[in-house]
């Protein structure tokens, strides 16, 4: 089995899979309770991503701008950013400002920490921690704006008055670019495993939220403002994203000697086992019976399903981290990840990705720089059995007839994914029944009963199933 | 109304009013001067504007159906605009796909010029049918200099088709509006008039400022038809690149959209002398006015009143029906634009009326016509932003919010019942059959028994460590 790595050449995007920074900070930023996030930039920079993520949540997304115009491009923003800061301090009274760059603003140089220094001085009644995450949409995407908001959230909240061998008894967690209903089934293990997790950041709640009346005046929800400056004396930190928090997890190593574990996104079980396990050696607690009965339940629909899926090509895209953990899963199902492709122009990524599918036991072409365009063609060319990304897509699944399952975001043409989780050992365990439906409902359209399991899959692009995959795992 | 949220945002006031006895503005800040529009927005109000390059890609350029949508910087502003506003056609390749030039950091510091002319030979060479490259430029594109007229112009000896560059950035103007303007200015000068057909355009017409959302012009072009007319262009749902290059024939322009759009047809009315009448295509009275006065202009008046007297025939009972239920009703519009009061006399046709008037980027036009229809009492509010939208449901307690998806979820929050009037729950709404989509949706919002479920049944949030975080009691 051998993996190839390949670069998309062309100039031009056609189809995006990624979009820009400012949305990453801006997510993240939702995590912490009572934190408003300002957006220095021209009024679509906001307006887009609130609307973007109104979309994929269905909940009330509220950002604020500082709407800068034609004059400041040529005075700078700075008038702007000082009455944004004060309008939202005096309104909303939050726990937290964070201040998130655009093009605009940078390209112009507005110098942001100097301008809120300056906005501190002044307004001495303000003691909240307002923060200046650099995301101009020019660089990286938006796993970039959320991979920076941490840094900027590890390099500046933590308390650095920690006297030695002090500590909160808890562990930092951070999830990365994941939905509200992965943080709680990462909390779910964690409770589980009788520890106590500190989430940097947790938008479970405030992006999933309930009903109440009356509304309460911030989302219920998200990790507070002092649990963030005392996650210097955290017992660990795992970050469960190698490019959305790994950094961050290093920065807490570096300057508070909290260790750093940069795991793999525990899609599957192996990754999920690689998550427990990293538990386990921090604390020394023990995996309890509960996971324990998850773990084996996840084996068990894997071998139900493995008829109905083992063969299968697949189509992958997203983000380098989704991916990564994602073909983990993919390849204990016995489907070969034909294509992993992602918009990251990240080479390193890629020559790990060319050595862990062949680890892995599959053959992928692993696209970097890529678009959906790009996976049109090549579905074209060599088609799959089934798509898996979020729901920009759905055209490429339209125009081939090939069934889509959506994970990641955006997910905007379906309801309640974001209340989904792909990670631990349950969420792999609704993907693998997820991923197995998609296909019954694609092959088999008259289903009597329990003939369905006599009915056969066959996937239309009659390659051989990889034995040599099946037989290192069961000799 | 003073706004509790706007103790400290005293500039606020100048842009709400109350219609006062004998219809005077009532101004926030105690005079009687028109409600404050068309001007910047307070930084950080938490308003819902949009920006200029949203309203020229996303409103005016974004339906024409076969140009490839190229936009001129980061991915971000391409990613957001793509394939969320239902403006339809009859083919989807403008819906299906978004392109851009992708500028990275390298590009911004040396210069973006090179690529955006491979990224239009190259999307061409792709996608070899479209009839023409509509660029659009961004912030970043524009602060580093690129000359992208000059850029398409090169492109456009090459590929030979038109390449049309629209200088919508997003930091112009104080939103999306005048983003409307630059897409019609951009589309007049490159595109209309370019070609010169043969044949008889005496009985024609353009549809302009209508977007076909969730097919609209299904509920309105059929009874345009009917008269005898013949529809060049709309402006811009459902429409081609050839069909805007000779939209200049047309003998008459309808203008629905006209906040959007009446900028084409004041630049077609000087340059090719085209007269221009002003309609609302929703409601019962005002799609018969519209189809009355064109077919005045057409001395088509007879077969006009056969054609509203059959299809007010066809909806009248399902509408007497739903006013029954709607009776009464108070409602809170916010729309971008005219919207706004275009739909004032339709829900009055329901037997609802609207208490509260808003919109995101309205011009002193908008707002008169706001005030002539309003009941005296009604509330005016210039760009509300969130925490004004959140009062307004909280303390009028209107029945029905009818606004866009961004602010749905806050009203479900809030518990009040909301109709997405900016792309339809179950559209279309326009016209007369259209209508009855409307009626119906309203009803669904109305009566759906989750009301009950929340008003009876709601609790407090929990009372956990979060709870009296930074509260403060929203009055209700």
């Amino acid at each position: 089995m051998t993996s190839c790595l390949t670069m998309q050449e062309r100039a031009v995007a056609i189809n995006p899979t990624r979009s820009c920074a400012p949305i990453g900070a801006m997510l993240a930023n939702y995590g912490i309770h009572g934190a408003i996030t300002i957006n220095h930039g021209s009024q679509g920079c906001a307006t887009y991503p609130r609307h973007q993520m109104a979309r994929h949540f269905r909940e009330p997304v509220e950002v604020a701008t500082t709407s800068l115009t034609e004059k400041t491009t040529v005075y700078g923003g700075k008038q702007n950013l000082i009455a944004a800061l004060k309008n939202i301090w005096e309104r909303f009274h939050p726990t937290m400002i964070m201040v998130c760059s655009t093009c605009l603003s940078e390209t112009i140089g507005d110098d942001i920490p100097a301008i809120i220094d300056e906005f501190l001085e002044k307004h001495p009644e303000v003691t909240i921690p307002i923060l200046s995450v650099k995301t101009p949409s020019y660089i990286g995407n938006h796993t970039t704006g959320f991979d920076n908001f941490l840094k900027e959230i590890a390099l500046n909240l933590p308390d650095r008055r920690k006297k030695k061998g002090e500590t909160n008894g808890k562990i930092n967690i951070i999830p990365g670019w994941v939905n509200p209903g992965d943080i709680r089934e990462l909390k779910h293990v964690l409770r589980e495993m009788g520890l106590h997790g500190l989430w940097i950041t947790d938008y479970s709640e405030t992006l999933d939220g309930g009903y109440y009346h009356p509304r309460p005046h911030f989302p219920r929800g998200g990790t507070t403002v002092e649990e963030l400056r005392s996650s210097s004396k955290s017992l660990a930190t795992i970050a469960l994203q190698r490019h959305i928090g790994g950094e961050a997890a290093r920065i807490y190593e570096r300057r508070y000697n909290v260790p750093a574990h940069v795991l793999t996104m525990p899609i599957g079980l192996k990754n999920t086992d690689a998550f427990v396990n990293t538990l386990v050696e921090i604390t020394d607690h023990t995996i309890p019976e509960a996971l324990e009965v998850e773990r084996a339940r996840l084996l068990d629909a894997l071998v139900d399903t493995h008829m109905y899926t083992t063969g299968l090509r697949v189509a992958l895209y997203g983000d380098p981290d989704l991916l990564e953990g994602l073909v983990g899963l993919i390849a204990e199902m016995g489907m070969t990840p034909a294509y992993i492709l992602t918009a990251a122009d990240n080479r390193p990524w890629g020559e790990r990705m060319v050595e862990l599918t062949e680890e892995l036991g599959v053959e992928s072409e692993i696209i970097l720089k890529g678009d959906l365009h790009e996976l049109h063609k090549r579905i074209k060319q060599k088609p799959v059995d089934l798509l898996i990304g979020h729901s920009k897509g759905k055209f490429i699944a339209e125009a081939e007839k090939i069934p889509l399952v959506r994970v990641g975001f955006p997910v905007e043409d379906r309801f309640g994914y974001h209340r989904r989780s792909i990670v631990g050992y349950n969420g792999a365990i609704a993907l693998v029944d997820e991923i197995t439906n998609t296909i019954f409902e694609r092959r088999a359209t008259t289903i009597v009963s329990n003939t369905l399991i006599e009915t056969g899959v066959e996937g239309p692009t009659d390659i051989p199933i990889p034995l040599r995959n099946g037989a290192a795992r069961h000799p | 109304m003073q706004f509790k949220c706007n103790q400290t945002l005293p500039e606020r006031a100048i842009h709400i009013a109350i219609k006062g006895p004998g219809g005077k503005c009532q101004r926030g800040d105690g005079t009687a001067c028109f409600i404050a529009n068309n001007v910047a927005t307070t930084p950080g109000d938490m308003t819902e504007r949009g920006c200029t390059y949203a309203g020229c890609r996303g409103v005016v350029g974004g339906p024409v159906k076969d140009a490839i949508q190229l936009t001129h910087g980061p991915i971000g502003c391409a990613f957001f605009s793509w394939g969320y506003r239902p403006h339809l056609a009859d083919s989807d390749f403008h819906m299906k796909y978004t392109f851009v030039t992708d500028m990275n950091e390298t590009n911004i510091v040396f210069g973006g010029e090179k690529k955006l002319l491979q990224s239009i030979i190259e999307a061409n060479a792709e996608f070899p049918d479209a009839k023409a490259v509509f660029v659009y430029n961004t912030c970043s594109t524009a602060l580093i200099g690129d000359d992208g007229r000059d850029v398409a112009k090169q492109a456009e000896a090459i590929i030979g088709k038109p390449v049309v560059f629209f200088e919508c950035e997003g930091f112009r103007g104080v939103s999306q509006s005048l983003g409307h303007h630059i897409g019609n200015e951009t589309i007049f000068r490159q595109l209309v008039g370019s070609v010169e057909p043969e044949g008889d355009f005496s009985r024609s017409i353009n549809i302009i400022g209508d977007y076909n959302i969730k097919n609209d012009i299904r509920t309105f072009e059929y009874l345009f038809e009917a008269l005898g007319l013949r529809i060049i262009a709309r402006f811009t749902g459902n429409v081609s690149v050839d069909d805007l290059k000779i939209m200049h024939k047309a003998a008459l322009n309808i203008v629905h959209c006209q906040r959007s759009a009446t900028y084409i047809a004041d630049m077609m009315k000087e340059k090719y002398g085209t007269p221009y009448i002003n309609v609302t295509l929703w409601g019962i009275k005002n799609m018969s006015q519209a189809l009355r006065n064109t077919a005045a202009f057409f001395g088509l008046e007879a077969r006009a009143e056969e054609v509203i007297a059959h299809e007010i025939a066809r909806i009248q009972p399902a509408i007497d029906a739903y006013r029954q239920r709607l009776q009464g009703k108070r409602v809170f519009i916010y729309q971008g634009g005219p919207r706004t009061w275009h739909w004032i006399e339709l829900l009055r046709e329901l037997g609802m009326e609207t208490e509260t008037a808003a919109t995101t980027f309205g011009h002193t036009d908008d707002y008169e016509k706001i005030f002539r229809q309003i009941a005296e009492g009604a509330l005016v509010i210039d760009n509300p932003n969130v925490p004004e939208i959140e009062e307004i449901l909280t303390r009028r307690r209107p029945d029905l919010f009818i606004s866009g998806n961004k602010e749905r979820y806050l009203a479900y929050k809030l518990g009040v019942p909301f109709v997405n009037g900016h792309t339809y729950d179950t559209g279309p709404y326009a016209g007369f059959v259209g209508m009855v989509n409307f009626a119906r949706d309203i009803d669904k919002a109305l009566h759906a028994p989750v009301w009950n479920l929340l008003h009876q049944h709601a609790r407090p949030a929990p009372a956990d460590r979060h709870a009296t975080h930074g509260f403060e009691e929203v009055e209700s």
